[in-house]
C-alpha cells in the first residue's frame, strides 16, 4: 500500500465517522421534534450528565467565570433517572405547560469532532432551537453543545451533554423541552 | 379605562375576598406601586457571601432600577444605582464581579468602589477645575443592612430599621434558612428569566397550597422525585374532570394533599402560608430541624409552621430547598424571576449534592413544578387586559371569615384548614401601601387583628 492510499483510507474513515455522528444528530433531533421522549432518552448512557450551566455577562477580563460549572447552580443538572422522569412527565397527559404540546424544531450546526478515542468521541455541534407555544408565543434559543459520545454495541450513546446558551437572562417562561 | 378615578379601597374587597384583576394591568398603578412599594420598602438585594472580597459586586434590582452591591475595601457594604450621574450610561454592564472601580465608558467618569466621583477627563482642560466631583457621586440608597447575611435596601430615608420592618415574622422567615447551619452560603450562579406576567401573581402563588395537586399533577404523578408521592389518596376533587372525563380524585396524589395549615401574619404584608409540620415530612428528612441553635432561633411557631414565608413585597424563601426568589416587576406585564441557592459551608460533598439537586430540579424555568406556573400566571395577566374579562373579580374565598387568629409568641398565626388568608394579607397590605400611607399608619393598618 502506498503512503496516498493509507492517506486516502484515513480521509474516507474521518468522513464515514462524521457521516454517522451528523446521521445521529439528524435522528436525534428528530425524535425531540416528534416528542418522542423515551426514544430519545434510550439514546444517553446510564453515566450520562446533561448539563445546562448558568452564563452571566461578565466583563471580558473575567470571562473564565461566565459559565457556571457543575456543582454549581444550572438550568438543567441531570442524571439519566431524572431525564427518564422528566420524559414519564411529558407523557404522563396532565403535563400542562405542554398540553397543547409546543411545536419544535431542532436545527443542529456546525458538527465538529474534537477529539477520538478508544471508544469516545468528543463532539461540539451549535443549534437553534426554535419553539411556537399556543397561538402566538415565540421562542428560540440558539448556543453550542459539547458532547461526550460513546460507542456501544447499539450504536453511538451521549455520556455526557453540557448544554452552552447564548442568553444570560433566560428571555422565555420555561424551558419545557430539551436541547 | 383607568383606575384613576376609583377609590383603591374598592380594589380588594376583604369582606368578600374578591380583588379587582385590573390591579395586575393598569398602568397608573404599577407605577403607584412603584413609588409606594419598590420606591419605600426595604427590598432584597443579595446574599453577603456573594459579595466575599473588597471589590467584589453583584448587580440587584429595586423596582426598575438597578443598584451595585460593592464590598468595600473596610469590608462593609454599600448600593448605589448603576446610572452614570453625567448622562445616564450604566457605571457597569457586567451581572456581577470584581472591580477595582466603575468607569463609565461613555465620557470615562470615574468612581471609586464607594460610589464616590474621583475621576472626571478633562478635569482641568475641559471643566477648568469647576465641576465640585464631591456633588455627583453615584446615587446611593437611603439605607442598607443585613440580617443574618441576608442584604436589604430602601429608598426611604424614613423607613423603620430593617429588623423593625421585618418584624418577628421576616425575622422567622429568615430564620428558617439561615439557622439550618452554622453559616450558609450561596451557591455560585442565579438563575435569571422572565415571564410576561404581573408580578403580583407569582407572588399570590407563593402560598398557594390549592393549586399544586392540579397545577403539578405531572410531577407528582410520574415520581420524578422522591418524596412527592406520599400515598395513594384519594381527595375531594369536587366534581373535577380531565376533558377525557377522568375524575380528578382518581389521580395519584402527594404531599400537596394539604388540611392542617399553620398560617403566620405579619406586620407590612410578612405572612408564613402552608401546611403545619407533620409525618408527611418524613419522605424528604430535615435534619437540620432537631438542631439544637435551629430550635432556639425558630421558637414554637416557627417549629410548627412549614408553609412559604413570604417577605413583602416580592421574597419568598423556600425553607425545604434552602432557596430564595423573587419577583422582580419591569413592567405591569413583564416579571423577572430570579433564584438563589443556599448550602452550609461545611456541608459533605453528598450534602452539597444532594442540595443541589433538590434545587436545580424543583424550581426555576426548567424546573418540574415552575415549568407549569408560568402558565398560569401569563394567562391570568393576558386575561385582565379584556373589556369584559377584566370585570370578573381574582377570587380568595377559601375559609375566609373562619380564620381566627391567635397572638401568642410575639406572633399572630391562624391554624385551619387550608385557606387564601395569605394572600388576602398580602392584598390588604398592598392596598395600605399603594394609598401612600405613613410608615405610622402603615404599621397600624398591617397587624393583624382577630380574625381573617
Amino acid at each position: 500500500m502506498t503512503i496516498t492510499e493509507r492517506s486516502d483510507i484515513r480521509t474516507i474513515e474521518t468522513l464515514l465517522l462524521q457521516h454517522e455522528v451528523e446521521q445521529f444528530y439528524y435522528e436525534e433531533a428528530a425524535l425531540l421534534d416528534a416528542h418522542q421522549y423515551d426514544h430519545w432518552v434510550d439514546l444517553f448512557t446510564e453515566d450520562t450528565h446533561y448539563f445546562m450551566p448558568i452564563r452571566r455577562t461578565m466583563s471580558r477580563r473575567q470571562l473564565d467565570k461566565e459559565f457556571t460549572k457543575p456543582g454549581e447552580m444550572a438550568f438543567f443538572d441531570d442524571t439519566k433517572e431524572i431525564l427518564r422522569g422528566r420524559a414519564r412527565k411529558f407523557n404522563s397527559g396532565t403535563a400542562w405547560a405542554e398540553d397543547p404540546p409546543s411545536r419544535t424544531r431542532h436545527l443542529i450546526t456546525n458538527v465538529q469532532i474534537k477529539q477520538i478515542e478508544e471508544d469516545e468521541l468528543e463532539v461540539s455541534s451549535n443549534f437553534l432551537l426554535y419553539r411556537t407555544r399556543l397561538k402566538s408565543e415565540v421562542d428560540q434559543w440558539v448556543g453550542r453543545r459539547q458532547d461526550r459520545l460513546r460507542q456501544t454495541d447499539g450504536g453511538l450513546r451521549i455520556a455526557r451533554r453540557y448544554i452552552f446558551l447564548d442568553q444570560t437572562v433566560l428571555l422565555s417562561r420555561n424551558l419545557s423541552n430539551f436541547f | 379605562m383607568t383606575i384613576a378615578s376609583d377609590d383603591i379601597r374598592q380594589l380588594i374587597r376583604l369582606d368578600t375576598g374578591e380583588i379587582d384583576r385590573r390591579i395586575f394591568v393598569d398602568e397608573e398603578i404599577f407605577e403607584l406601586e412603584m413609588r409606594e412599594i419598590f420606591g419605600r420598602a426595604w427590598l432584597f438585594l443579595c446574599h453577603e457571601t456573594q459579595i466575599p472580597k473588597p471589590g467584589d459586586f453583584f448587580e440587584a434590582t429595586m423596582g426598575r432600577d438597578n443598584v451595585l452591591v460593592v464590598r468595600q475595601r473596610d469590608r462593609s457594604i454599600k448600593a448605589f444605582l448603576n446610572t452614570c450621574t453625567h448622562r445616564g450610561n450604566a457605571v457597569c454592564r457586567a451581572e456581577e464581579g470584581n472591580t477595582r472601580n466603575f468607569m463609565c465608558t461613555y465620557h470615562g467618569w470615574t468612581f471609586d468602589l464607594a460610589g464616590d466621583l474621583v475621576g472626571v477627563p478633562g478635569m482641568e482642560t475641559y471643566y477648568g477645575n469647576r465641576l465640585d466631583k464631591s456633588k455627583h457621586g453615584l446615587k446611593k440608597v437611603s439605607q442598607l443592612d443585613s440580617y443574618k447575611g441576608f442584604v436589604f435596601a430602601t429608598f426611604d430615608p424614613t423607613a423603620p430599621p430593617l429588623e423593625e420592618f421585618l418584624g418577628a415574622t421576616g425575622r422567622l422567615s429568615i430564620d428558617l434558612l439561615a439557622e439550618r447551619a452554622d453559616e450558609m452560603e450561596v451557591i455560585p450562579g442565579v438563575q435569571k428569566f422572565i415571564v410576561d406576567c404581573n408580578w403580583k401573581l407569582p407572588t399570590d402563588n407563593i402560598p398557594d397550597w390549592y393549586h399544586p395537586q392540579i397545577t403539578h399533577m405531572s410531577a407528582v404523578s410520574s415520581d420524578v422525585l422522591p418524596g412527592l408521592r406520599v400515598q395513594e389518596e384519594i381527595v375531594d376533587g369536587g366534581g373535577a374532570k380531565t376533558p377525557d372525563g377522568q375524575r380528578i380524585e382518581q389521580l395519584p396524589q402527594g404531599r400537596f394533599t394539604v388540611t392542617d395549615c399553620v398560617t403566620v401574619l405579619g406586620e407590612y404584608g410578612h405572612y408564613i402560608g402552608g401546611p403545619r409540620n407533620g409525618p408527611r415530612d418524613e419522605a424528604t428528612p430535615r435534619p437540620w430541624r432537631t438542631r439544637p441553635g435551629f430550635v432556639e432561633a425558630v421558637g414554637p411557631v416557627g417549629m410548627e409552621a412549614n408553609g412559604h414565608p413570604s417577605i413583602f413585597p416580592h421574597l419568598w424563601i423556600v425553607t425545604s430547598s434552602g432557596q430564595v426568589s423573587v419577583r422582580i416587576p419591569r413592567a405591569a406585564n413583564k416579571t423577572e424571576i430570579w433564584w438563589w441557592g443556599f448550602r452550609p459551608k461545611n456541608a459533605s460533598d453528598e450534602e452539597k449534592a444532594m442540595l443541589l439537586a433538590h434545587q436545580t430540579h424543583v424550581f426555576g424555568p426548567a424546573g418540574i413544578l415552575e415549568q407549569e406556573d408560568g402558565e398560569n400566571w401569563a394567562q391570568g395577566t393576558m386575561h385582565s387586559y379584556g373589556e369584559h374579562s377584566s370585570q370578573i373579580p381574582h377570587l380568595l374565598k377559601m375559609n375566609i371569615g373562619h380564620g381566627q387568629v391567635i397572638h401568642e409568641h410575639g406572633l399572630a398565626r391562624i391554624e385551619s384548614a387550608l385557606n387564601e388568608h395569605p394572600q388576602l394579607w398580602q392584598y390588604a397590605s398592598w392596598q395600605a401601601w399603594i394609598s401612600g400611607a405613613s410608615w405610622d399608619e402603615l404599621l397600624r393598618r398591617t397587624t393583624p387583628g382577630d380574625r381573617m
